[in-house]
């Protein structure tokens, strides 16, 4: 999706920004960790803006460093740009306190820049959550193709590191079989 | 901690758009620029991004792209869309790998 966002954006005045959430990184992927590493992506784009300059030594200069506030240094990146977006892999990884801060924080921005594309991706689970904070949000079900079964099989039958365990029969079950079945799921 | 040369050259997969400027910036940039990113975040999605990508298959997940919903969410002259659009699924169903 990134990949595809940016191919469309070349040329244009169109940032694309993306961060996966994990779950074996909960720890570190707090609120403000997900957003800064959202606004880095943007922050480098042309150059580090000034204002950013500025935050970062003033915080240099104080006790303890004080993490900025992250939300209001997206919106002033994000408020000149034709359009945003922001792609949010597996949003039900992270912890719901994060995940809620994280919502909150892209509803602020989305709500005074609407040149704000959010594109999330997570199990049906969140829905409910996501719901809350963009009452309008399109959802849609990630069902897989059956092409796309198949070219997945083939790549994993054509990688198998012991080929001689199976003949033409067997793989010409297999690719009939599990497709079949993905799509009863 | 200075950003790894392996994912600066990786960069401009992020961002085509000046990609140019993103990687002259990230090699060449002074100190400063790195600190202050760093500050900004310790995390680097674009690691994990070029995980996806060299996994990826090539046509996988392209559906999404036809879909009316995405068109309507993605064009730039529908300025009264959702800001939100939210793909669903249970795990290992490739919502990490669409395109």
């Amino acid at each position: 999706m990134i990949d595809k966002l940016c191919d469309q954006a070349e040329g244009k005045d169109i940032a694309v920004v993306g961060f996966y959430c994990d779950f074996l990184a909960q720890q570190e992927q707090s609120t403000a960790s997900m957003l800064g590493a959202i606004l880095k992506q943007l922050a480098s784009r042309d150059g580090i803006p000034e204002h950013i300059r500025k935050a970062f030594w003033k915080a240099k200069k104080e006790f303890g460093g004080r993490l900025p506030d992250l939300v209001e240094i997206l919106k002033k990146v994000v408020k000149p740009l034709q359009r945003v977006f922001m792609c949010i892999d597996a949003l039900d990884e992270c912890t719901p306190k994060n995940r809620r801060g994280l919502l909150e924080s892209l509803r602020e921005i989305a709500r005074v820049s609407p040149n704000t594309r959010i594109f999330l991706t997570g199990r049906p689970h969140i829905d409910d959550e996501i719901m809350k904070c963009f009452s309008k949000a399109v959802r849609m079900p990630v069902i897989p193709t059956q092409d796309d079964i198949k070219s997945y099989l083939e790549m994993r039958l054509d990688g198998d590191t012991d080929p001689n365990a199976m003949d033409d029969e067997l793989r010409a079950e297999i690719m009939k079989i599990i497709p079949e079945k993905v799509s009863e799921m | 901690m200075s950003w790894d040369p392996q994912v600066t050259s990786n960069i401009n997969s992020f961002n085509v758009l000046n990609s140019n400027n993103v990687v002259n910036l990230i090699t060449k940039g002074d100190a400063e620029e790195r600190q202050i990113l760093q500050w900004l975040s310790p995390l680097e999605p674009q690691k994990r991004h070029q995980g996806v990508q060299d996994e990826r298959l090539n046509g996988v997940g392209n559906w999404v792209l036809e879909t009316t919903e995405f068109r309507k969410w993605s064009d730039k002259e529908n300025g009264r869309a959702d800001p939100v659009l939210f793909c669903y699924g249970n795990p290992g169903v490739g919502k990490t790998y669409l395109r």
